[in-house]
């Protein structure tokens, strides 16, 4: 079937008009970081409710108590890390440590102010176009619309998107929304104008519904794998952050990183998130395997992109181990976490573009 | 950062309230803390042994032998590989003949199949063998126990509730067992405190996605054992069969015997590609079809198939695949003497994709007087670009071949194997023929009567890979189970509940209810809790008339539910 060349120009001025929107997005978030309202300082709030708890643990034979350490304990033993912060040692009075762990947790909670309502719609009307421009590229080729670099990648973006709004009703992770919209918009923009590739027939290899099955789950995991890595950053500055202010140094972007959560709160996000995206990747990986069965006689080879895969695979196996082995947590499994991104990027920006394989199939010549 | 926060006396009562979840704890967590506990004492050499197999077996080195397989998959997949690539194999060391015997030293060119890369994925099964073993022993051990003995306070857990009511101790605890057996936790029930537990397939999914990926390790060596990979060109029109001396490349497994091949034939009837016609992808193939005619045993009923890319022919559990295709221009060299010394096509091979420019060499070796060899070159859509001629397409709509004539001594006596496609002319000189490109019909006249070259067309070739993998099931099968522990371990989260009931100091009841995940992957542990709190509460009853009302709900931690904070 011919390309429907209407279609594909409604698509690229769809996704045209979603970088600019996705962009004015961005700037209300910063906005919000700027201009919207000021929460209390984190160490006052800490205090307030390290009176409340003392309060509560008096009076704790008739009153409803609720247990000081469900804040940070959230996910159980074996799955959380041991603490290693400010304070942590236990030899504080767990009431302080837990009011100020909430009070952290909190900080960029509460209601939402006018900066932030204003981005999550422009979000929402970005990812409507963006999603709009996926299916009419989708409609004037007559398939599944990430067959090429441009195609994959403007897919993956939408899906990160639309990840990154559900977790963020989920969570209330507004705090996200700029560090999202920002690469969001970087790697759009630079799909856009670098590696635009127009709409296509796609080669005989790739005609197989395998396609759909495999780089779906891909572009899948690889957009939640995105939402994960944006955390997995912030979780780093927002704790150095915190440990600069611990050891009493003088810590910058004070303003900003107020608002956010705590490292805590990050590392949960990003963990979660990568536990969602993990399977996901485990099944395109096995999809990719069978579909490298029929195509190719073999259902693994170590082809270049193959190995990367798999290199990416065993990198985030490495980050769920550990963060439940002590000594790793934290900042080390933050930074196993993006290093299993970076090979992912590897992979796709370097391996299926340079390294010949059977992967090659970018559409860029 | 914050995290998990055990309070020494907590930890202590933890210990009491269940060993086993104890054990568990170390194991999964903090196994260097586990042996540095140990006291020390001279080693014997099962000391050794146990303390070698307790570092091999500790979560560190797992992690270590996980990273160092990832770092070792690296070269494999920069530098060109024995098994997909040998001639990019052969071009490196051309290219950096110092360099390139180090690199082999190493195995660098056969990554997958390296001793040290066996050794590292070797360790880390071995490892994970150390590491389920025993938890798998446990699980079924703990199958039929019940859930551990409540901590004394209940307040210590992450998540907690207290309230006080009217009812006696012994209904209300009664009443608590009923509603948490209902929700299908195993319940254990004594004087003062329920212990319940749930979750006990996180564990099960857990151990069964490593067992499965212990299983897809299997189905690859069984492949490598019994399985094998061959490589077969077929020029339209010709057929051969699945014997060894018939197949070009032939990699058997370590068991197979040339007895064990399918003894299946097949015939290439014809040959299409389409390509894209226009627009900016112009050139592009858009489909491949070859029709073969098969039979899969001596003397069997012959059936068709219609072979492309993505389908390939399964013929007795061998599987046939559609690798790439090509030219082959059909000649006819008569010699010096009269005779007909080749008569039929010759494969040549693409050198790029845009126009299908093939090139490929005619040798001659029974012509007499003298040996004769061609370099030629064929133009599937021969154009004048400025005086030089190219394909400017893929499809075949103005083929000509071009050739240089070469005589003398091809170098095929000599010992050394050569490849089909490139002429080695140490031996040969040109001779003196005008350059002309040839089309159907047209021949070359060769100086001092050496003989005669017609071309008489083209027909196309397939290349054909032919596998047999009996690993291939068993790996689906395994991947699947892969998947499926993978979700299970996940998705479940293994969770205990506890209530104590107990008198309070004005003759009322004073229900805890505390609550313990050991693993909330996807999160969700804190709204069950609140959810089974609240109901708990509501079939122990109302509270004792004078006290202090008890919030509507117990307050939840979780942000998405959190009552919108005054700021």
């Amino acid at each position: 079937m011919p390309i429907n060349v209407g279609l594909a120009h409604l698509s690229n001025g769809l996704l045209l008009t979603a970088v600019v929107i996705y962009a004015v997005a961005m700037l209300a978030f910063a906005c919000d970081f700027a201009f919207g309202k000021k929460r209390a300082p984190a160490v006052a709030r800490a205090r307030v409710r390290e009176l409340v708890s003392a309060k509560a643990a008096a009076g704790a034979a008739d009153s409803a108590v609720v247990g000081g350490p469900v804040v940070e304990a959230e996910d159980g033993l074996a799955d959380e890390p041991l603490a290693d912060g400010p304070g942590a040692d236990g030899s504080g009075p767990r009431g302080a440590e837990d009011g100020a762990a909430e009070a952290v947790r909190r900080a960029g909670r509460g209601p939402v102010g006018f900066w932030v309502t204003t981005a999550v719609a422009l979000t929402c009307v970005g990812l409507a176009l963006h999603s709009a421009g996926v299916l009419t590229r989708g409609l004037a080729v007559h398939r599944l619309p990430w067959g090429d670099m441009y195609e994959f990648v403007t897919a993956l973006t939408c899906v990160a998107v639309a990840f990154f709004l559900g977790a963020m009703v989920r969570y209330r992770a507004y705090y996200m929304g700029l560090f999202v919209m920002a690469s969001v918009v970087l790697v759009l923009g630079l799909a856009e104008t670098v590696i635009y590739t127009p709409a296509g027939e796609l080669p005989p290899a790739l005609q197989s519904y395998w396609l759909a099955i495999h780089v779906t789950a891909m572009t899948l995991a690889t957009g939640i794998f995105f939402v994960a890595a944006v955390t997995g950053v912030t979780y780093l500055v927002v704790d150095r952050h915190a440990r600069r202010v611990a050891a009493g140094r003088p810590a910058g972007a004070d303003g900003i990183l107020r608002r956010l959560p705590g490292p805590a709160e990050l590392d949960r996000l990003a963990y979660r998130t990568i536990v969602f995206g993990f399977p996901v990747w485990t099944f395109g990986v096995m999809a990719g395997a069978i579909w490298a069965d029929y195509a190719w006689g073999s259902y693994w080879s170590w082809d270049p992109t193959e190995t990367w895969a798999f290199i990416t695979w065993v990198v985030y196996a490495c980050f769920l181990h550990a963060r439940a082995t002590a000594g790793w947590r934290g900042r080390r499994a933050a930074v196993i976490q993006l290093t299993a991104f970076v090979c992912l990027l590897f992979n796709v920006l370097v391996v299926s573009l340079i390294i010949p394989g059977q992967h090659s199939y970018a559409g860029l010549h | 950062m914050t995290g998990l926060r055990i309070p020494p006396e907590a930890g202590a009562e933890r210990v009491r309230a269940g060993g086993e979840w104890t054990a568990e704890l170390a194991d999964a967590a903090d196994p260097q803390a586990q042996a540095s506990a140990r006291p020390a004492r001279r080693f014997g050499v099962a000391g050794w042994l146990r303390w070698g197999w307790r570092q091999l077996t500790s979560m560190r080195t797992a992690l270590i032998l996980l990273f160092l397989l990832a770092v070792g998959s690296v070269p494999g997949s920069l530098l060109p590989q024995e098994g997909s690539n040998p001639e990019a194999v052969a071009q490196y060391y051309a290219a950096h003949p110092g360099l390139a015997p180090i690199l082999a030293r190493f195995s660098l060119f056969n990554v997958f199949g390296a001793p040290w890369f066996a050794a590292i994925y070797l360790l880390l099964f071995l490892s994970l063998v150390g590491c389920v073993l025993p938890r798998t022993v446990r699980m079924v051990g703990s199958a039929r126990q019940p859930p551990p003995r409540a901590p004394r306070h209940l307040v210590r857990l992450p998540l907690s509730v207290s309230y006080r009511t009217a009812q006696p101790p012994e209904q209300a605890l009664a009443s608590a067992a009923r509603l948490l057996s209902g929700k299908r936790f195993r319940v254990r029930a004594e004087a003062d405190w329920v212990a319940a537990e749930k979750g006990y397939l996180r564990e099960a999914g857990n151990l069964l996605f490593h067992i499965a990926l212990l299983a897809v390790l299997v189905s690859i060596g069984l492949g490598g054992l019994y399985g094998y990979k061959a490589n077969r060109l077929l020029v339209a029109g010709t057929s051969f069969s699945n014997t060894v001396t018939a197949l070009d490349v032939f990699r058997p497994g370590r068991l197979v015997t040339p007895g064990d091949l399918q003894p299946f034939s097949l015939t290439l009837d014809s040959f299409s590609a389409s390509y894209v016609m226009s627009g900016t992808l112009m050139g592009q193939p858009s489909a491949f079809n070859a029709a073969l005619t098969y039979t899969s045993a001596p003397g069997g009923p012959s059936r068709r198939y219609v072979l492309t890319v993505n389908h390939p022919l399964v013929v007795d559990g061998v599987r046939v695949f559609l690798l790439g295709h090509g030219y082959a221009p059909e000649f006819r060299v008569t010699d010096g003497t009269g005779h007909v010394v080749l008569n039929g096509p010759v494969p040549f091979i693409p050198v790029e994709t845009s126009g299908f420019t093939s090139e490929g060499a005619i040798k001659v070796p029974d012509a007499s007087p003298q040996q004769l060899g061609f370099a030629g070159v064929f133009l599937p859509t021969t154009v004048d670009v400025g005086g030089r001629l190219a394909s400017a397409f893929p499809a075949p709509l103005k083929p000509s071949v071009s050739l240089v004539s070469y005589a003398g001594n091809l170098g095929m006596n000599g010992g050394t194997s050569q490849s089909v496609y490139t002429l080695d002319t140490a031996g040969l000189h040109q001779l003196a023929v005008a350059p002309r490109p040839l089309t159907a019909g047209q021949s070359i006249q060769l100086p001092g009567h050496l003989g005669t070259l017609t071309y008489l067309g083209y027909r196309q070739w397939i290349s054909l890979a032919i596998t047999y993998d009996p690993g291939q099931f068993p790996a689906l099968v395994s991947g699947i189970a892969v998947l499926g522990g993978l979700l299970l371990s996940f998705m479940v989260r293994r969770r205990r509940v506890f209530v104590r009931a107990g008198p309070g100091p004005a003759g009322e009841t004073i229900i805890e209810v505390g609550g313990l995940s050991r693993s909330d992957a996807s999160g969700g542990f804190e709204d069950e809790f609140s959810g089974l709190a609240t109901e708990i509460r509501g079939v122990i009853g109302p509270p004792a008339s004078p006290a202090p009302a008890p919030r509507g709900r117990p307050e939840e931690h979780r942000g998405d539910h959190e009552p919108p904070e005054g700021e």
